[in-house]
């Protein structure tokens, strides 16, 4: 037979080859690069130390210091508060988008929309509502009588300001991957369940959300991987303030390489970020795995 | 689920209106600014009936060449996605053709150089296009935005290639095509919707990146998202100038969700969700 399956394996090899090559000098080079960074002390700003071997000094510094642990919390802290309120918004659309009424096609078209516009104009946008004095949200919330809210100027609103933009650009991500898991599921337990004279919540909570779970988990899975490596928004609402309220992980590395121009410290931190989103990343893996349907 | 009741459908399209009111003012607003003149921009209540101007855009393009920058987005847009589908499709073709008990492993890790935070490889690639001589040049962030869009154009085509049966490749061979002319000829075409939400995503992924662009181009390569932060400084914020920029930002997602929204669920959930 002409068609021989050991050269075309070969062949095969040969078409992973690029993609492989490039992305092992793109990424693992530059990671093994920031790896040697971290163990010396390179510091743009003082030109004639010199950039020597420091053992774990950086490490130590970076683990030790109490803005690292903080902006970690920071961290943690938005990703449960938009972790959370998507989780649950999301599900909530995507049992009104998937009801069988005329409209919801382009009902979830549209809601798409927020998803596919870059972080930063998301942020300008959400700025631009947020603006001390001016903006419209305080206006808009007068009506339902809320009092004016100092939103990204004091300590207690900045962290909710950038939460809300994010749970804005992807709670409809959350929705869309529910309804489209609703939309798939069997029928008959419903009947079942019907029959038996159980309450649309009950049916709700003993049917539906089992079989939609690992959707659901690996659907927050994606987005903590994406809460942890959030930058853009932050930098365009708070850069971090008011004080280090608003600080993450992203901003914390930002500043240590290209404000004190510290690149080993920097460097350091960043390995440390790379631990926790390779454990978020295993976990998701997991997740997939677990449900052969999805893998 | 039963057909829902008359008292449902109106609690249902009421909540529904609320949704879409909350996620499409912003929208709206963006669009409706980006027209309005600059005296009335924060008015209470917000005009709703005014004459539009085009100043913004005009000083838009006139202040600063806006143009060019939004050359250089096309341009780094484009680049890396010619260069991610060419390179991922091959990979992913291999990794759906090969049966072997690692590959997954294989396809896993592609995937998982997707999800790095960039801003922990920011520092080397600063040191290094320094080096070389690549900062503020468009192919420095052709490469750097390839490192998000391979691995994600090998992982949503390998999804699609799984779905073309190898019977039509082996009555391909069977008709003298070799293995890359198959592979041209019959495969490819019959993966084309995943060439073309692959293309969507690397577009719009590298349209809208700014962490890279802003810290790796200066003036010679500065993309659109960058050029539209400029005109927010502490002292002065351009709203009129930021809201046209970002419409024009904004417009290729808009597009590409009204025109392919069938496909985009599958990229946006990594196919995890088809």
């Amino acid at each position: 037979m002409a068609y021989s399956r050991k050269r075309n394996r070969r062949i095969f090899l040969g078409f992973m080859v690029p993609a492989i090559l490039v992305l092992f000098c793109t990424t693992i080079y530059p990671m093994i690069y920031a790896g040697y960074l971290s163990f010396r002390s390179y510091d743009l700003a003082k030109l004639f130390v010199p950039r020597v071997f420091v053992g774990w000094a950086n490490y130590r510094e970076v683990l030790s210091s109490s803005e690292f642990l903080h902006t970690l919390t920071v961290t943690f802290k938005l990703m449960l508060m938009t972790l959370s309120v998507q989780l649950v918004l999301g599900v909530g659309m995507a049992l009104l988008v998937t009801q069988r009424l005329p409209g919801m096609g382009i009902i979830r078209t549209l809601l798409l929309i927020p998803m596919m516009i870059s972080p930063v104009i998301v942020g300008l946008v959400w700025l631009f509502l947020y603006f001390p004095e001016l903006g419209y949200l305080n206006y808009f919330l007068s009506f339902v009588g809320v009092s004016p809210v100092p939103w990204i100027t004091s300590t207690q609103w900045a962290l909710w300001a950038i939460a809300i933009a994010d749970i804005w650009q992807w709670t409809p991500f959350v929705m869309m991957g529910t309804a489209a898991a609703l939309t798939s599921l069997s029928q008959e337990p419903y009947e079942t369940a019907r029959i038996d004279g159980n309450s649309n919540w009950e049916v709700f909570w003993h049917v539906t959300l089992p079989q939609i779970k690992p959707v659901l988990i690996s659907l927050m899975f994606l987005r903590a991987i994406d809460a942890f490596k959030i930058y853009d928004i932050i930098f365009v609402l708070t850069k971090g303030g008011p004080g280090d309220t608003t600080e993450v992980l992203s901003m914390f590395i930002y500043r240590q390489s290209f404000t004190f121009w510290r690149m080993g410290v920097g460097a350091a931190a960043s390995f440390v970020s790379l631990a926790i989103i390779v454990i978020l990343i295993t976990l998701f893996f997991k997740s997939l795995s677990r449900d052969p349907q999805l893998a | 689920m039963n057909k829902p009741s008359t008292r449902q459908t109106i609690l249902v399209y009421l909540l529904l209106a609320i949704v879409l009111i909350v996620f499409l003012t912003p929208i709206y607003i963006i669009a409706s600014s980006s027209v309005k003149p600059t005296p009335i921009m924060f008015q209470k209540p917000p005009a709703m009936i005014f004459s539009p101007t085009w100043d913004h855009y005009i000083a838009l393009f006139s202040d600063r060449p806006f143009a060019r920058f939004i050359g250089n987005s096309l341009i780094v847009a484009l680049g890396s996605t010619a260069f991610s589908l060419t390179f991922g499709s091959l990979a992913a073709y291999a990794i759906s053709r090969i049966k072997h008990r690692r590959m997954g492993d294989v396809a896993f890790w592609i995937l998982s150089m997707r999800m790095f935070p960039p801003i922990a490889v920011v520092v080397p690639y600063y040191i290094i296009f320094k080096t070389v001589g690549l900062l503020d040049t468009p192919l420095a962030l052709i490469i750097i935005y390839s490192t998000v869009n391979i691995p994600l154009t090998t992982w949503l085509m390998k999804g699609f290639f799984d779905e073309v049966p190898t019977a039509l490749e082996e009555a391909a061979a069977v008709d003298g095509h070799g293995l890359l002319s198959a592979f041209w000829h019959v495969t490819l075409p019959l993966a084309a919707p995943g060439l073309a939400v692959s293309a969507v995503f690397c577009f719009i992924f590298s349209w809208n990146e700014f962490i890279f662009a802003l810290m790796l181009t200066g003036s010679n390569a500065q993309t659109a998202t960058v050029a539209v932060m400029s005109f927010w400084s502490s002292d002065a914020v351009q709203w009129g100038r930021i809201m046209a920029g970002s419409l024009i930002i904004v417009i290729p997602g808009v597009i590409f969700v009204l025109t392919c929204q069938r496909w985009l669920v599958r990229g946006l959930t990594l196919g995890s969700v088809k």
